[in-house]
């Protein structure tokens, strides 16, 4: 999952990064509002967490201009609690809508919720046969026992149930589970794919051969 | 109940009506009773004139006593009467004014001397005359009616030995008692004479000699003892007027001293004042009761918008600052008053909101740093971490501490000055070399951001508060280092003009628009709206630095030319005029408050 963080201020920011990454998310930050929309214009995030007071482009113009091109769920991040306020932010196409100063796991369960929203899902677990795949402790059991997958299988697995019966192409599994400063090589995802079949059998995951890989509903 | 303003209105309105009715009634009451003893002293007068006349007509008048000329009554210290006889003489009787004294009376005629009886024989006359017309009846009527007077005078024990003398004395025409006898005496005419017959409230007279003897007196006439009134020395008539218990007397004294006394009873008289009086006060009562009736209306409808007034203005608080009084024109004083109350609930709506929208402006300033340190702390303690990110976390956090420290001293000091007790205390401030300890200060940050600082500064004494002085030159320093251009400059520049000292910090920043260049010294207000975050401030600087200034009293102004630079001038009085004894500040604190802004400004 990719997450962009458009935040000015740099501690702020910073943990919010680094929570995220260890939760699995692909994260990228960005400090001022042209910045934010610049990368939220040109890379398809699963997420986006939007300060309201930023530099150069406030979040509220970052937002009426993104959602211009694209329907990303947005996440607004504010220091104001007014009704109003939230009214406001609701209206002009945010999402969600989080106060300052928030507890971590709230802002994590409100990404998750949008990008299960987002891809259609409204259960945090995610049953393909008999396997499940639990969103909120990031976990895969099969018939009951739990199977051990490293953070960036276990976003591949979830990647490709969010959207199973669909294809996911390379490309957008380069996009959503590596940040931008990542120069991994493209045969990596083969090797976790082929780790993940190892794990849950190898008909969990279909390869369309050149164009990407899905789960059969 | 009675302490309600309409209550009060009423009772002042009924008491004041009253008053007026009670006069007004009381005033017609003394004119109809003075009217009606007018009337009553004409009628007697009249009466009394006739009887004098009669008199005249009956007794010449001799030559003698009127040898002057004939003048008017005076009433000067040569009338030798005294004066509770002469209180009425200036109403001489018209008969007598008729009669000027040097015109020659005739002389009684012969048959009037020869024949005392004349009249009676002229009545006779005429009684045979009309006798012969009607019969016999009227000889009886008239004889029945001087049996009647016989009657009468046997009745009344007093003797009239004037009747009996004038029948049996000798026959001199000077002897007034001569010509009243016998009877019918005065020989007034029937509808005359009426006037003195019937109830005890009609007329009645009496005549007195000089001597005080009755020469005559109508038949229902008491005894009334003789007033002994003369004429005055010049022989006019003398005329006096009098209350005897109820009865109204006037009295004449005519030539001999003949007192003509003539009188009634006031009691049906006042029998009518009293039914006047009696109407008068049923009319008051119904003036009363209207004027009440109206004035309750009156009342009423003038304290209404006062009611409305109250309920609205009671209407009216924190959740509910919006309602006004409706005032459809600014007429009557009422209305003035409600454009008064609804200037001021506009004051307390606009302070209010102020307030509101200062403190949601200081906790938004305060929640990010909050959430800095509350995610921070969350994730380091989710799960073991190396010692490193422990130090990253403990140092973010002490960011976000130093950042609520600057403002949160910003808010108190500006809550301390707020609260009417500006803390300065005034000393001679060296100024040239506060500004350059400033900018040597900020040398650093200056470096930093690769902005030139110049000072160029006039050695001068001024009397300020030294620390809080320093604090504006260091916020002011600050901004113009911050919101410059790479490889800017900044422009420290002291002088003076008569009164004052003058700071100009030029920089060659971006500037600030015209438009919102009034507003750079509102707290919290960004002319960035959050451009400011990452630099520390927390946007009142410029606010506090005004607050300061203006707790000296000098003046700062913002000019801006966009992509120019803005240039901020501090006057400042050199020497305070008014020195405040201030309230001795803790110089400890406000150094505190200073270092840790620049410190907190210089990261």
């Amino acid at each position: 999952m990719r997450v962009l963080i458009v935040e000015d201020e740099p501690d702020l920011q910073r943990v919010v990064w680094t929570c995220l990454q260890e939760e699995g998310y692909v994260v990228d930050a960005a400090s001022d509002g042209e910045e934010g929309l610049y990368k939220a214009a040109n890379w398809d995030y699963d997420v986006i967490v939007l300060d309201v007071m930023l530099p150069k482009l406030d979040g509220w113009q970052v937002l009426a201009r993104l959602r211009k091109l694209k329907a990303t769920p947005v996440l607004m991040l504010t220091a104001r609690d007014t009704v109003h306020d939230r009214v406001k932010g609701l209206d002009a196409g945010a999402d969600d809508y989080l106060v300052k100063p928030f507890q971590l796991a709230e802002l994590l369960a409100r990404l998750r919720a949008l990008i299960r929203r987002a891809a259609g899902q409204s259960q945090p677990v995610i049953e393909i046969g008999d396997t499940h795949i639990d969103t909120v402790s990031r976990t895969v059991t099969r018939i009951g026992s739990l199977i051990p997958l490293t953070a960036m299988e276990y976003s591949l697995v979830e990647l490709l149930a969010l959207h199973r019966g669909k294809l996911v192409t390379r490309s957008m599994i380069y996009d959503k589970l590596y940040d931008e400063d990542d120069d991994t090589l493209s045969n990596l995802v083969d090797v976790h794919v082929s780790n993940i079949r190892r794990k849950l059998g190898h008909e969990f995951i279909t390869t369309r051969r050149g164009q990407g890989y899905m789960i059969n509903d | 109940m009675i302490k309600s303003l309409r209550w009060r209105l009423q009772l002042w309105h009924a008491l004041l009506l009253t008053t007026v009715l009670i006069i007004f009634g009381g005033v017609v009451y003394a004119l109809q009773w003075q009217t009606r003893l007018q009337q009553a002293d004409a009628e007697l007068d009249r009466v009394a004139s006739v009887l004098t006349s009669r008199l005249r007509g009956l007794f010449p008048v001799p030559r003698s006593p009127n040898p002057g000329p004939w003048r008017p009554p005076s009433r000067g210290p040569g009338s030798s009467r005294p004066p509770e006889q002469t209180e009425d003489r200036g109403s001489p009787l018209i008969a007598d004014a008729l009669l000027p004294a040097n015109v020659p009376l005739p002389v009684p005629p012969p048959w009037l001397i020869a024949r005392p009886r004349d009249d009676d024989q002229n009545d006779a006359r005429r009684r045979e005359s009309r006798g012969q017309q009607r019969g016999g009846s009227r000889e009886e009527g008239n004889r029945g009616g001087r049996n009647d007077q016989a009657r009468d005078g046997q009745r009344s024990n007093a003797p009239e030995p004037s009747r009996d003398g004038a029948n049996n004395g000798p026959r001199d025409p000077r002897d007034p008692s001569r010509w009243f006898s016998p009877a019918p005496g005065l020989g007034l005419p029937e509808e005359f004479t009426h006037l003195f017959e019937g109830d005890e409230h009609s007329f009645y007279f009496i005549i007195w000699d000089k001597n005080g003897t009755v020469l005559e007196k109508s038949k229902s006439v008491e005894d009334i003892p003789f007033p002994d009134l003369h004429t005055q020395a010049d022989g006019l008539p003398v005329r006096q007027a009098r209350m005897r218990d109820m009865q109204r007397e006037v009295i004449h004294v005519s030539r001999f001293d003949i007192n003509v006394l003539v009188g009634r009873s006031l009691i049906p008289d006042l029998a009518a004042l009293h039914r006047t009086a009696f109407r008068l006060v049923l009319t008051g009562l119904g003036v009363l009761s209207i004027g009440l009736a109206g004035g309750w209306w009156f009342s009423s409808r003038a304290i209404r918008p006062i009611a409305e007034m109250s309920a609205i203005a009671e209407s009216i608080s924190v959740k509910n600052l919006s309602t006004r009084i409706n005032v459809s024109s600014t007429a009557t004083e009422l209305e003035q008053l409600g454009t008064v109350l609804n200037r001021t609930f506009d004051r307390l709506q606009s302070a209010f909101e102020r307030q509101g929208q200062f403190t949601a402006d200081a906790s938004h300033e305060l929640r990010t740093p909050v959430a800095v340190i509350l995610s921070h702390a969350e994730l380091a303690l989710s799960r073991p971490r190396a010692v490193g990110d422990y130090q990253n976390t403990i140092q973010a956090c002490r960011r976000a501490a130093l950042r609520m420290k600057t403002l949160i001293d910003s808010l108190l000091l500006l809550a301390r000055f707020d609260s009417g007790e500006p803390e300065i205390e005034l000393r001679p401030v060296e100024l040239d070399r506060l500004v350059v300890d400033a900018v040597e200060m900020l040398q650093p940050l200056a470096d930093e951001r690769h902005v030139k600082l110049s000072c160029r500064a006039e050695p001068m004494t001024i009397d300020a508060d030294h620390d809080r002085l320093f604090q504006v030159l260091t916020n002011l320093l600050s901004n113009a280092i911050r919101y410059n251009k790479p490889d800017g400059r900044v422009d420290v520049d002291v002088t003076s003009d008569e009164h004052s000292a003058i700071i100009r910090v030029v920089d060659t920043g971006v500037g600030i628009p015209a438009d919102e260049l009034q507003h750079v010294f509102n707290r919290f207000y960004r002319v960035d709206k959050a451009r400011t975050t990452a630099e520390g401030g927390c946007g009142l600087g410029l606010s506090i630095c005004q607050t300061i200034v203006d707790a000296h009293h000098g003046s700062i102004n913002a000019f801006s030319e966009l992509n120019v630079g803005t240039t901020i001038e501090v006057r400042l009085p050199l020497v305070q005029i008014s020195p405040e004894p201030g309230v001795q500040s803790d110089a400890s604190d406000n150094v505190d408050t200073a270092t840790s802004l620049t410190a907190a400004s210089g990261r």
